[in-house]
């Protein structure tokens, strides 16, 4: 493990220079650069706050779309993440094939891409949130959720691990992904609030999914200035450390095998 | 100090024959126990021993698949050994492969960058190093554009450049590399013999046998998978050619004798 940490230090050049090199391509495909990549969750935002704000939120639209815009990054992050992780082995099999360095360096790259990307997006939300509210204090709540996305980094980094290995060995492993994370959308309190399931007696659904802890420590802090409770902190940090934990034995288990299937 | 311990080593994995399983097959498989598409065994190689040190130069020769890329590959820590242990001490630099993984969307100065990083050097030696790569390759202003635009040639220049950069204390090469036109070539292995005489060990895989005599010291002759003969490398090289002349002369003979037979 320790030996492992310390490949992945000596490449952090190699790591940081492909990271740096797939954002440019990101935004430099198009004439909108980086706002062209954040119209996919401002539309679904827009679209979610138009048809359901008065259904779905507590009637106050500009709320709705700060809450569904934060939750729409953070799931986005998680879900690009592992399903990008999908085809990160064999987007990078060239440099497998000629230098023995450490797998994570792989995943990670895809990992930090979609971080930054999020961000972005985020950024975005915090300063929607300031200007509405007319208060710069605001953006000081960007460093209340810290912990919270350094949590969701750990647990995306898991996530697609296990996705990136997975693949080399079930290759629909991306399509059922899809078909999973559709499904986790709709059961996570994205577009709807959790209040109106624990109204139908539904709040088990929520209790349960990792995803919900995970989202919960940056949105309420974000959106209400609120600081997440040490239980909730419990919560979010037991499901990354269960993706972490699963992950960093995929990769002790397979690491010496997975190049002979590549 | 630059060592290579070799004990034992096996590489033996299994493929289906398809490439790939889905998860849905598999399930499938599971539920019914029949098995549309099987698993082969493929023993890359088997039981190798290779004891090498300061000043060895290690030739590899054997027909084609007779997993002398494999031996190279497992040297250079890319394919783990199933069984055995493979040890490899010093700094390590490999040329095989050298013109895949290139970004394509990035430019010539920047691929030299990333190559580099992926061999381990810091940003602080890059720097210093950067330019004569650029210079090396001859490939001028084309290194400001994407590599997706470069004809095969230029490839090969650029990677032999960054690939013969390093300062190894272990050099392992696959075939010698024919890199771009005539006067490229002169350079190339002008490039190469400095590269093989500053390297602590080498280990060469070519079928230029005559290389091999004339580089090498030691010799080693596989045959899938498994060392039929180890030793100076004069000595293997002869038994080798003996072999396969005795063996072109078998094939020769029967296909004569066919047909006289047929004649008659």
């Amino acid at each position: 493990m320790i030996h492992h940490l310390k490949a992945l230090w000596k490449f952090r050049h190699f790591l940081m220079a492909l990271v740096k090199l797939d954002l440019r391509q990101r935004y430099r495909r198009s004439v909108l650069g980086i706002g062209w990549s954040l119209l996919n969750p401002i539309a679904m935002t827009v679209v979610f706050t138009v048809v359901f704000s008065s259904l779905l939120g507590n009637g106050d639209p500009i709320t709705y779309a700060a809450s569904v815009l934060t939750g729409m990054a953070i799931w986005g992050f998680l879900r690009d993440s592992a399903l990008n992780g999908c085809r990160c082995f064999m987007a990078n099999e060239a440099y497998i094939r000629q230098s023995p360095i450490p797998y994570t360096v792989y995943t990670l790259r895809t990992v930090l891409g979609q971080a930054i990307h999020s961000m972005i997006a985020l950024a975005v939300v915090t300063v929607m949130i300031a200007i509405f509210h007319s208060n710069v204090l605001v953006l000081a709540r960007i460093f209340y959720i810290l912990p919270g996305l350094v949590l969701i980094l750990m647990a995306a980094w898991g996530a697609t691990t296990i996705a990136a290995f997975a693949t080399v060995y079930f290759h629909d492993t991306q399509h059922l992904l899809e078909v999973a994370a559709q499904i986790l959308f709709f059961l996570t309190p994205i577009m709807y609030t959790r209040k109106l399931l624990d109204d139908k007696q539904l709040g088990w659904l929520v209790d349960v999914n990792p995803i919900y802890w995970l989202l919960e420590l940056t949105r309420t802090p974000l959106l209400t200035g609120h600081v997440p409770t040490l239980q909730m902190y419990v919560a979010g940090g037991a499901v990354a450390a269960a993706l972490v934990g699963l992950a960093a034995g995929t990769v002790a288990w397979l690491q010496k095998r997975v190049i002979f299937h590549l | 100090m630059a060592k290579i311990d070799v004990q034992d080593a096996s590489i033996v994995f299994n493929v289906r024959q398809n490439r790939q399983v889905s998860l849905k097959e598999y399930i499938v498989k599971g539920l019914f126990r029949r098995s549309i598409n099987p698993e082969v065994t493929i023993h890359a190689l088997s039981n190798i021993n290779l004891n090498a040190k300061d000043g060895d130069r290690v030739g590899i020769i054997g027909h084609n698949g007779a997993g002398k890329t494999t031996l190279l590959k497992m040297l250079a820590g890319i394919y783990p050994p199933t069984e055995g242990t493979c040890c490899v001490e010093g700094k390590i630099c490999s040329l095989f492969d050298i013109t895949l993984g290139f970004e394509q969307d990035a430019t010539g100065w920047e691929n030299i960058a990333y190559r580099s990083y992926l061999q381990g050097v810091s940003p602080s030696v890059l720097r210093e190093k950067i330019k004569s790569i650029g210079e090396f390759s001859e490939l001028g202003e084309f290194l400001t554009l994407p590599v997706r635009n470069y004809s095969a040639g230029m490839r090969m220049r650029l990677a032999f450049s960054i690939a013969t950069a390093a300062e190894p204390e272990v050099l392992l090469i696959d075939e010698v590399l024919a890199a771009g036109d005539m006067a490229f070539q002169v350079k190339a292995r002008t490039r190469m013999r400095e590269l093989m005489s500053a390297a602590r060990l080498m280990v060469l895989v070519s079928h230029d046998l005559n290389t091999i005599r004339e580089v090498c010291n030691r010799a080693l002759w596989l045959k899938r998978g498994k060392v039929v003969r180890e030793g100076p490398s004069a000595e293997v090289v002869q038994a080798y050619m003996d072999d396969v002349a005795v063996r072109t002369k078998a094939r020769q003979s029967r296909q004569s004798g066919e047909l006289e037979n047929a004649a008659a």
